[in-house]
């Protein structure tokens, strides 16, 4: 009453001024509970809501284990290889190289992209197209990288070749074509029964004196292997290899290289000759795959060491004809003069061989 | 919130704002924000966590570790982080980044590039792919190290405290995320921060920066840039479990913050820093 009596009594003016500050503040209540979201301030100065909107995205990084329940044999050959070292703090996931859940292929980096059931539509398992630029984004000797972390000069360790060519890139310790996934392991006795045929052209106990064949004593044993199912598959065509092995079983080739790898060769050394032609003949491009002296370096190629000349010099020649095709040592082979191809035979044919 | 939706809702917020008379807009949002904190409160039943599925706020306290020392400088975190929270593919905007230090004979002070330098970016094969060059190589240089920078997600975080909307804020986990149905694209928390880790988003109109994946990290998984890390440079984790990774980087390092004088309490602790580095 006494407030109505107030009011009543109040002046116009201050009435108004009264009545209008109610209405701005019913408005403003208004406006405050049609704008400001119903979550804000329910945990802070801030909409509530949006930690859940926020933690709602869908992760694209899948994780290895997602890869592998479809991808099983590269995971086994990624699990046990050097990309693969969480010991020592070294863990190249698969999607380090494939990208998220392998559908990152926004600006079309590469190639052999299939799409399996699990995978959204859009989604592919994507397979980098250039190993060189892939593997030298860690691998690429630069300043700032630390001395702990594999680094080559790229140039300097596979001129223009793509790094797959040698290395399985899920586990780059193994070379490609140099895996004995063996069942059986080489019995010496046995191959030395069964290679008697070899002696006509790889000389008595594997030491070649010269053309056909190659000295085979002391050879990588898993590069004679892969040689030997080469000429069986036709890989490789040979008019005298390709008929010998026609007939033997995969074991056998097992045993005949594990009888040739065990045994010594005993040429002896041209020293002199050797010194001169070494000065000329380049043979340093060599080293990167048959190692220092042509005593091999990589399972991939054969020990050049104790090698006859003429056949040295007979192999590199094929090579450049294209008669004995090989993506390395074509191209190679081709470089050489005739004066360089002979100091390359020379040098190697005077290299000491275990 | 996806791209799309979220630009159509920042379009239509605008047309209806642009309805109402600004001096009217001005005086109410100046009354209201006196009486909100009761009128929010009783609009709302209070959950006293988000919700998220399988997910407790309170029971985590999560922190980020760097070791300087071990980074290789292969970028695959930067890219990672673009493809996982689609950052635009360009050499300009990055949630991380890593800079490297090269100190080289006769000079005072060290050079230091990005992988949005010109000359890096030059080397890579596009703008949405990012390489280190060798461009050192016939320097002296007599030390260099790369250094990975993100969000520090600061216990007192200056960006928060700039937000004139409430548009950014920090989690009860730890983490300081940003609504971007309410960032007004003002950048006052770009400039706010010491440590360069927001950008703005011009496509969308919004401030954006580092979540550590709270997308990733809230169903169980780590960062996108952990994820990815080939040795083990980035470590997250929960300080709250004492063996988890980060909690043990922490007690068995001498670790380290950037810019400590700033008074923001980083969480990105950091292992192997030159005195160049800030």
């Amino acid at each position: 009453m006494l407030i109505a009596t107030g009011v009543c009594t109040m002046p116009k003016h201050i009435r108004r001024l009264l009545l209008l500050i109610a209405a701005f503040a019913v408005l403003a209540v208004a406006t405050r509970f049609i704008l400001v979201d119903k979550s804000f301030y329910q945990f802070g100065h801030y909409r509530g809501a949006a930690v859940a909107e926020i933690a709602h995205d869908k992760p694209k990084y899948q994780g290895t284990e997602f890869c592998r329940s479809c991808h099983a044999a590269p995971y086994a050959a990624w699990s046990t290889g050097v990309h693969n070292r969480p010991l020592i703090g070294k863990t190249v996931k698969c999607e380090v190289c494939h990208g998220a859940g392998g559908g990152r292929d926004a600006e079309q980096d590469y190639v052999n992209a299939t799409t399996g059931p699990i995978h959204p539509a859009n989604l592919k398992l994507t397979v980098p197209r250039d190993t060189r630029a892939v593997c030298t984004l860690c691998h690429e000797r630069i300043v700032g990288r630390p001395v702990q972390q594999a680094q080559v000069i790229p140039r300097d360790h596979a001129a223009d070749e793509q790094c797959t060519l040698c290395h399985n890139p899920h586990s780059p310790r193994t070379f490609v074509g140099a895996t004995l996934a063996l069942e059986h392991r080489g019995s010496i006795a046995v191959g030395k029964l069964k290679s008697e045929a070899c002696a006509g052209c790889h000389g008595a106990d594997g030491v070649s004196a010269g053309l056909p064949g190659p000295t085979l004593a002391g050879q990588d044993e898993a590069y004679l292997v892969n040689a030997l199912r080469a000429y069986k598959t036709g890989k490789r065509d040979n008019p005298m290899m390709s008929p010998m092995v026609a007939d033997m079983s995969d074991d056998e080739l097992v045993d005949v290289a594990a009888y040739f790898s065990s045994l010594k060769c005993t040429l002896a050394p041209v020293a002199q000759e050797r010194v001169a032609a070494a000065q000329t003949s380049g043979a340093s491009v060599c080293t990167s795959c048959h190692g220092f002296n042509g005593a091999g370096a990589l399972h991939i190629a054969p020990h050049l060491a104790g090698q006859s000349k003429d056949y040295l010099a007979e192999a590199l020649r094929s090579y450049a004809s294209g008669a004995r095709p090989h993506p390395v040592m074509t191209a190679l082979g081709k470089t050489l003069s005739e004066q360089a191809l002979d100091n390359v035979a020379t040098f190697y044919a005077g290299a000491t061989c275990n | 919130m996806d791209d799309r939706k979220l630009l159509e809702h920042k379009v239509a917020r605008r047309s209806v704002l642009g309805g109402l008379a600004a001096s009217l807009a001005a005086g109410v949002a100046a009354t209201a924000d006196t009486l909100a904190p009761k009128v929010a409160q009783a609009a709302t039943a209070p959950a006293e966590v988000p919700s998220i599925p399988g997910y407790d706020w309170s029971k985590h306290a999560w922190a980020y570790g760097v070791d300087a020392t071990k980074c290789i400088g292969c970028l695959r975190c930067v890219e990672a982080c673009k493809a996982e929270n689609d950052v635009a593919r360009d050499p300009h905007h990055f949630r991380t980044w890593v800079e490297r230090y090269v100190e080289i004979e006769g000079e005072e002070t060290a050079r230091i590039d990005s992988q949005a330098d010109p000359v890096n970016i030059a080397a890579s094969s596009s703008e949405g792919t990012y390489r280190f060059a060798d461009r050192y190589k016939d320097e002296k240089v007599h030390k260099a190290f790369f250094v990975p920078k993100l969000c520090n997600h600061c216990t007192h975080p200056a960006c928060v405290q700039v937000c004139p909307t409430g548009a950014t804020f920090k989690t009860d986990d730890g983490v300081v995320v940003i609504d971007h149905t309410y960032c007004i694209g003002c950048q006052y928390c770009v400039q706010a921060c010491p440590y360069g880790a927001r950008f703005f988003n011009a496509e969308l109109q919004v401030t954006d920066k580092c979540t550590w994946c709270y997308h990733r990290i809230t169903k169980g998984l780590q960062p996108a840039c952990v994820e990815v890390c080939p040795v083990e440079a980035r470590i997250f984790g929960d300080r709250n479990d004492k063996n988890s990774a980060i909690s043990k980087f922490i007690a068995d390092n001498r670790v380290t913050v950037l810019r400590p004088e700033t008074g923001n309490a980083p969480n990105v602790f950091y292992v192997g820093l030159d005195k160049e580095v800030i």
